[in-house]
């Protein structure tokens, strides 16, 4: 079976519960549960695909190797994973989106839980690119989804400035690429990746525009995965979001970015490549700047979700310290697999954090780190959730946090990028000191007794697995590693 | 006679101005103008090296495809800016970026 039946699967179900939507009255939560299973359906079938197996006509744009598999079973997960989330938020969303609240106690929710599918196909296709034309399209296909999704409280304030902020750098990343691939296309001639490739290795003349055409495009995807200086719109767009979509971003989107750049950075990084110094000289500079901005801006941070997007910019530098590796293998996993991997343990950690933020936030808990002193004491379960969830971020030995930054630390060693090393080490410093601050405001006595955070039976369900995830992966990475390199 | 050159003469000063205007304007409509206008010049540039990368004398038509889904998709992209900039609009009565600037930390 072909995945990309999967992802025709996954569009029209998306599109027939629009429809459903519209023209039936039903629970909307039914429309939840009918896309959660749905994902689901897929994501049991994406282990009956077979690698390689991509109609004719399609082999020079597709590819399904088992890196785009790994990356479309990280899609599905955060797509189920983020509807959860959203059922959770259902109230908050129906607050900000319909005109009374109390009269329609559903409006504006079925879109809410369509949408992400819509998304998830984007990523998914985003996976399997190997052309320009397909990275762009379903680049696009995610981005445009996620205009409306972080825009989608029109009521709120807030939602609305993130929505605005989003769309203009959005769209100004989306300048920047195509004119870099138009630039690319004009100097190799060529539009698959493979093609690209072969011209540059055997590059006369002179390497100036190449390397224009590759800083535009590394610009445009620099924006999607949130590395300094494209970084500008992470804090607003996560702090203004509704919580759900915040997940999404900081994961899918994320990782959809990444698995892009993993393939463009392997073509450009390759073996005799004409640019491959420049490129890891330019690769190593953002990486730097990114741990360093992202680690110490939020040590500053009140509000848990801001906290939450500085945190995102500081694993975006990690992964592109690992991107600037070129070797071929350090314990097992080349440059992208680590990326992956480390993509994989960034997943429960996160989904944890904002599982808790929102399902608060519905339960009249405000964002701000104070108004979450005493977790532990009025909810044990989410309290240990979380310190688990932020230790793991902060990197504390047999959590998946730390399995992550030990490989790409332990790649940077591997590859004599000391200077970089250094800065993701003291990066790792800063970091234990504002997830453990968290950690720390959970754990203390609250002034005034807050009402415990209850949670429906199906996060609870998601709950224990992320936390089931984070211990697995700390103590037994094998077990990432066969689902990547199969 | 005009060659390849000009038109990516004229493509650049297009991307330029439609950068600059982002950078420099106000008006979020103004802002959104300027970002089509850096599409265009991405288009026009596409067009032109695919009109001079003659394959078996003809253009390379993979570009213009890719012109076409450029085109495509900067219309679904103006339908949903336009759609949540007019929300901002009902809910501040200004597209002013300063609307647009009560977050910050």
């Amino acid at each position: 079976m072909s995945t990309l039946s999967l992802e025709v699967f996954l569009g029209a179900l998306a599109l027939v519960l629009l429809l459903v939507e519209t023209f039936v009255t039903v629970p909307r939560k039914l429309i939840a549960c009918a896309a959660i299973g749905g994902l689901l359906v897929a994501l049991v079938a994406l282990f009956f695909c077979a690698k390689d197996a991509v109609p004719p006509g399609l082999v020079e744009f597709y590819k399904v190797d088992s890196l785009a598999l790994f990356y479309k079973g990280l899609a599905l997960v955060s797509t189920i994973a983020v509807l959860v989330i959203a059922l959770e938020y259902a109230p908050v969303i129906n607050q900000f989106v319909a005109a009374d609240p109390e009269k329609t106690k559903e409006a504006g929710l079925g879109e809410f839980f369509a949408l992400p599918l819509i998304v998830c196909v984007g990523l998914m296709v985003m996976a399997s690119a190997v052309d320009l034309i397909t990275i762009f399209v379903s680049l696009e296909l995610t981005t445009v989804s996620f205009y409306v999704l972080v825009a989608y409280m029109r009521r709120s304030a807030s939602s609305l400035e993130a929505g605005v902020k989003y769309l203009i750098l959005g769209a100004l990343s989306t300048g920047l690429l195509v004119y870099g691939m138009a630039w690319l296309y004009g100097l190799t001639g060529q539009m698959t990746l493979a093609g690209i490739s072969d011209k540059i290795t055997h590059w006369q003349g002179s390497t100036a525009p190449l390397l224009f055409a590759v800083a535009l495009i590394l610009a445009g995807i620099g924006f999607k995965v949130a590395a300094v200086p494209f970084q500008i719109w992470v804090p607003d767009v996560y702090q203004g979001a509704p919580t759900p979509v915040t997940a999404f971003l900081s994961v899918g989107s994320k990782a959809s970015g990444f698995i892009v750049l993993s393939r463009v950075v392997t073509m450009l990084l390759a073996k005799d490549s004409a640019i491959a110094p420049q490129t890891e000289q330019m690769l190593l500079i953002i990486a730097g700047a990114t741990i360093l901005f992202g680690n110490l801006a939020a040590i500053a941070q009140t509000n848990f979700k801001r906290l939450l997007g500085y945190s995102s910019i500081s694993h975006a530098g990690y992964l592109l310290l690992a991107l600037a590796c070129t070797h071929t293998g350090a314990l097992g996993f080349t440059p992208s697999e680590i990326v992956a991997f480390y993509l994989a343990t960034y997943l429960p950690m996160t989904f944890i954090c904002f599982l808790v933020l929102a399902a608060g936030r519905a339960q009249g808990i405000n964002e701000d780190i104070a108004f979450f002193r005493g977790l532990a004491r009025t909810s044990p379960v989410l309290g240990f959730s979380l310190t688990l969830a932020l230790a793991s971020l902060a990197g504390l030995p047999l959590t998946a946090g730390f399995m992550g930054k030990f490989f790409v630390f332990f790649s940077a060693t591997l590859e004599g990028n000391y200077a970089s090393l250094l800065i993701a080490i003291i990066g790792a410093a800063a970091g234990f000191y504002y997830y453990f601050k968290v950690i720390l405001a959970i754990h203390s006595v609250p002034e005034e007794k807050l009402p415990a955070i209850r949670l429906s039976a199906l996060s609870q369900t998601l709950l224990a697995i992320l936390v089931a995830a984070i211990i697995v992966i700390g103590v037994y990475p094998d077990a990432v590693r066969n689902l990547l390199v199969k | 006679m005009v060659t390849l050159n000009h038109y990516l003469i004229v493509s650049g000063m297009l991307f330029a101005i439609g950068l600059t205007g982002v950078i420099a304007r106000r008006s979020i409509l103004v802002i959104y103008m300027c970002l089509e206008l850096m599409l265009s010049a991405a288009n026009l540039t596409l067009v032109a090296f695919s009109r001079f990368h003659l394959v078996d004398g003809l253009p390379d038509y993979n570009a213009q495809a890719l012109v076409f889904f450029t085109i495509t998709v900067a219309a679904a992209e103006v339908a949903v800016g336009l759609a949540i900039i007019v929300a901002l609009f009902r809910a501040k009565h200004s597209v002013d970026v300063e609307a647009a600037g009560k977050l910050k930390g």
